[in-house]
């Protein structure tokens, strides 16, 4: 039997896994992690890590970023592909020499046929849809917590989670 | 072999439509028992599941298939499950599982329009049910009790009695829809099996915006509430039941059927009167596999139409942004809909349709283009909130006409227990693609009334598949043309009765399910027929439940 069939089967002989959704609630604590210039300077835990939070930071426009969900998309992006922490290293020296535009960043790299070319999209997906890897080796690391949905907060809940109460929607949105 | 299982009533498949049949049959008196090939679930699981889904645009995610009872599954790899005939691809999708498919629809619960049963002396075209709208109608009524439909009356289905509930509060955004494409287009509430209020024990929607792959708060009814209500009745539901093999007599009477378990075991099961209702794909699929020297074509198939005229509704769509902000994703998934098409004398040249508006949350979409586009940084959380709140998409839901050579076979290809995989024949014929072609006239309109920018039509001669899976036992007055007659009897054995949207003759405009659980009903009734007024004590009965 398949464990993705075990997930959703209503049998008690096959052992639950709560943690896995309970860890992600309180994910939305406060722990800011400046950017550059401070990213490199904040504590992480070696410096790969800290160059990951500096790029993502200039990838997805923040000026702060929960630690325990970098940390999370960090292990599992190392995880995903083991080259990760190096090419992360090599694309950030390359923005910082060469000033790149984050909103020029792909055609860069696209037009100089860059071996980095597919790293943003792997970090902005997995900080925007919270996923890692792709195709039947995707993952999902975060959902409720996705960049995606913490920007529409204010207008929209995740899907599976209630909107209000009956016909709060009729209203206009904002 | 172990224990021996019978019942006056043996129904293959557990699904909206068998269980719903199950359970009239058991408040009759009947001892009922159900044959489901899948597991049971259960929906906090499939919630969970859903959540931590990598693929969350594909509503099947959630729904691992069983090895024992596999279905089709595209993404990330198509399982080779369904085979491809060709000419044009059929990507049917179902759950084979206690309660079947519905646990991820959209829980339109449309009637027909009347004309729907006559396009053959109307239009010249299809075939003609061998029914008139008018004898469907207490049946839809009861149907609808049943499930819990709210709508609006202004659907081009007339009634007799009210809907049993308001039509669901209609979301911001379909509201400016409505607002601005009057008069030139009607846009109304759709008719749903989703709860405006309580109903059935069951609490009113919250607006998960989730109703597929999974409504989280058992707001939309959903085949398991079928399987529990028949439960309740007193049906009995075997899961991991896997039916192979329908046995008959000498005389062509059905005498058993036979299941695997998830380890082969087998098991024959005997009963007085048989109901096959495990879809339009798996139910021909059975019949064609149960080949035998007196049937070699498979067993109600002296007409050689088991599996033919296979339809399902076809879709093009346009995407755009409209002016001003309407934030889809509030609200249930499934509001609104142009029903003004669905029926004219248009239909002698082309397919009707409907026009189907989605209030599904733009935001995964969206953040899929963006990251596709390469945009990063500030701009992408600016882009991000702009075109979650402007894009929207309308499609046309399109009627297929029945063509014998559109049709389910049996593959070469066995599954992991032996049993041969069903094997797709397609093709969308002009009359539809005629349709999708003058729709895009109204596209554009729509497009235009709403300010719309960016738009972006679904890629020439594309169809989207709309998972109604029609036709493939269709029933009619002549033996020699169809599988069952007006009341889902096969015309080939006397005890074999199919509870099926698949006994629909054509496919008309609507989502079919409703329709297949009113046939259904129907069927039942031809079965073990009630007093006079049957319709209203099942009405009561619900009412009271809905008190609950
Ligand atoms: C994404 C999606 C959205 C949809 N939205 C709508 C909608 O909004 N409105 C609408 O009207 N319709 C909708 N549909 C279609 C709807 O789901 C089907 O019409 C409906 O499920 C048909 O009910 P059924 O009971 O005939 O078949 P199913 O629900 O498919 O149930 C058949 C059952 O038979 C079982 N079975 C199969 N083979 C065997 C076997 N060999 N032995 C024993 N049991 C077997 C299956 O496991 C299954 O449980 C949607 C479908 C999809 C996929
Ligand atoms: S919007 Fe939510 S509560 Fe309403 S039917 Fe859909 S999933 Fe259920």
């Amino acid at each position: 039997m398949t464990n993705e069939l075990e997930d959703v089967m209503a049998s008690h002989d096959v052992p639950a896994d709560p943690s896995r959704r309970r860890l992600l609630a309180g994910l939305l604590t406060a722990y800011t992690a400046s950017l550059i210039p401070w990213a490199l300077a904040q504590p992480a835990p070696h410096a790969d890590r800290g160059a990951f939070t500096a790029l993502s930071a200039i990838l997805v426009g923040r000026q702060a970023l929960d630690a325990t969900q970098t940390a999370r998309l960090y292990d599992a992006l190392v995880a995903d592909d083991a080259h990760f922490p190096a090419d992360v290293q090599t694309l950030l020296t390359l923005i910082n020499q060469r000033q790149i535009d984050p909103q020029q960043l792909q055609n860069v790299l696209d037009t100089e046929h860059s071996p980095l070319a597919k790293l943003p999209r792997k970090i902005v997906g997995a900080w925007y849809l919270g996923v890692v890897g792709s195709d039947e080796a995707a993952r999902c690391i975060v959902y409720e917590t996705a960049l995606n949905a913490v920007v529409v907060a204010d207008v929209l809940k995740p899907p599976t989670y209630a909107y209000g109460t009956y016909a709060s929607w009729a209203n206009k949105p904002i | 072999m172990s224990e021996q299982l019978s019942a006056d009533i043996v129904v293959i498949g557990s699904g909206i439509v068998g269980s719903l049949a199950a359970r009239r049959l058991a408040l009759q008196g009947a001892s009922v028992l159900i044959l489901e090939a899948g597991p049971r679930l259960d929906r906090g699981r499939v919630v969970a599941a859903f959540r931590n889904s990598p693929i969350k645009g594909n509503w099947m995610s959630p729904y691992p298939p069983s090895p024992w009872a596999p279905h089709p599954i595209y993404v990330p790899k198509d399982n080779g499950y369904l085979k491809q005939a060709g000419p044009y691809p059929y990507p049917a999708e179902y759950i084979r599982a206690v309660g079947g498919t519905t646990w991820h629809w959209a829980a339109m619960a449309w009637r027909l329009v009347p004309n729907d049963v006559r396009i053959k002396s109307l239009y010249g075209v299809g075939v003609d049910w061998p029914m008139s709208y008018e004898e469907l109608d207490p049946w839809y009524q009861e149907a609808e009790e049943l499930i819990g439909v709210a709508g609006a009356p202004d659907t081009g289905s007339p009634r007799n009695q009210p809907f049993p509930m308001e039509p669901v509060a209609e979301p911001w955004s379909m509201r400016r829809f409505r607002e601005r494409l009057a008069p030139a287009y009607a846009v109304v509430a759709n008719t749903v099996a989703r709860n405006s209020r309580s109903y059935g024990g069951r609490p009113a929607c919250v607006g998960n915006n989730s109703c597929q792959p999974i409504c989280p708060v058992n707001a939309q009814y959903l085949g398991i509430n079928a399987v529990e209500a028949a439960e309740v009745a007193g049906a009995k539901v075997v899961p991991n039941a896997v039916v192979y093999r329908i046995e008959h007599d000498a005389k062509g009477r059905i005498a058993a059927v036979h299941y695997y378990d998830p380890d082969k075991g087998t098991h024959r099961v005997t009963g007085k009167t048989f109901i096959l209702a495990a879809n339009g794909i798996e139910s021909p699929k059975l019949l064609l596999l149960s080949a035998s020297d007196k049937y070699p074509n498979g067993l109600a198939n002296s007409s050689d139409m088991v599996g033919r005229h296979l339809m399902d509704h076809p879709s093009t769509s346009i995407t755009f942004y409209a002016d001003e902000e309407l934030w889809l994703g509030r609200g249930p998934q499934s509001p609104s809909s142009i029903n003004t098409l669905r029926d004219g004398a248009f239909r002698s040249e082309h397919a009707p349709y409907r026009l189907d508006f989605t209030n599904i949350s733009q935001v995964l979409s969206v953040t899929q283009d963006l990251i596709k586009e390469g945009v990063y940084g500030t701009e992408f959380d600016k882009q991000l909130r702009w075109r979650a709140a402007h894009q929207v998409s309308v499609k046309n839901v399109l009627e297929v006409l029945p063509d014998p050579d559109n049709r389910i076979t049996l593959s070469s290809e066995k599954d992991a227990m032996g049993i041969p995989k069903p094997e797709a024949h397609y093709s969308i014929g002009d009359y539809t693609r005629r349709a999708a072609e003058v729709s895009k006239a109204d596209f554009a309109r729509i497009a235009e009334l709403m300010g719309g920018t960016g738009l972006r039509y679904s890629a020439e001669g594309n169809f989207a598949n709309n998972q109604h899976i029609t036709g493939t036992m269709s029933m009619g007055n002549d033996p020699k043309s169809s599988v069952v007659d007006g009341f889902g009897r096969t015309h080939d054995h006397e005890n074999l009765f199919i509870c099926s949207t698949g006994v629909m003759p054509t496919a008309a405009t609507m989502n079919s399910t409703l329709t297949g659980i009113a046939l259904a009903l129907r069927t039942a009734g031809h079965i073990l027929p009630k007093p006079a007024n049957a319709h209203a004590a099942v009405s009561n009965a619900e009412r009271e439940a809905s008190l609950s």
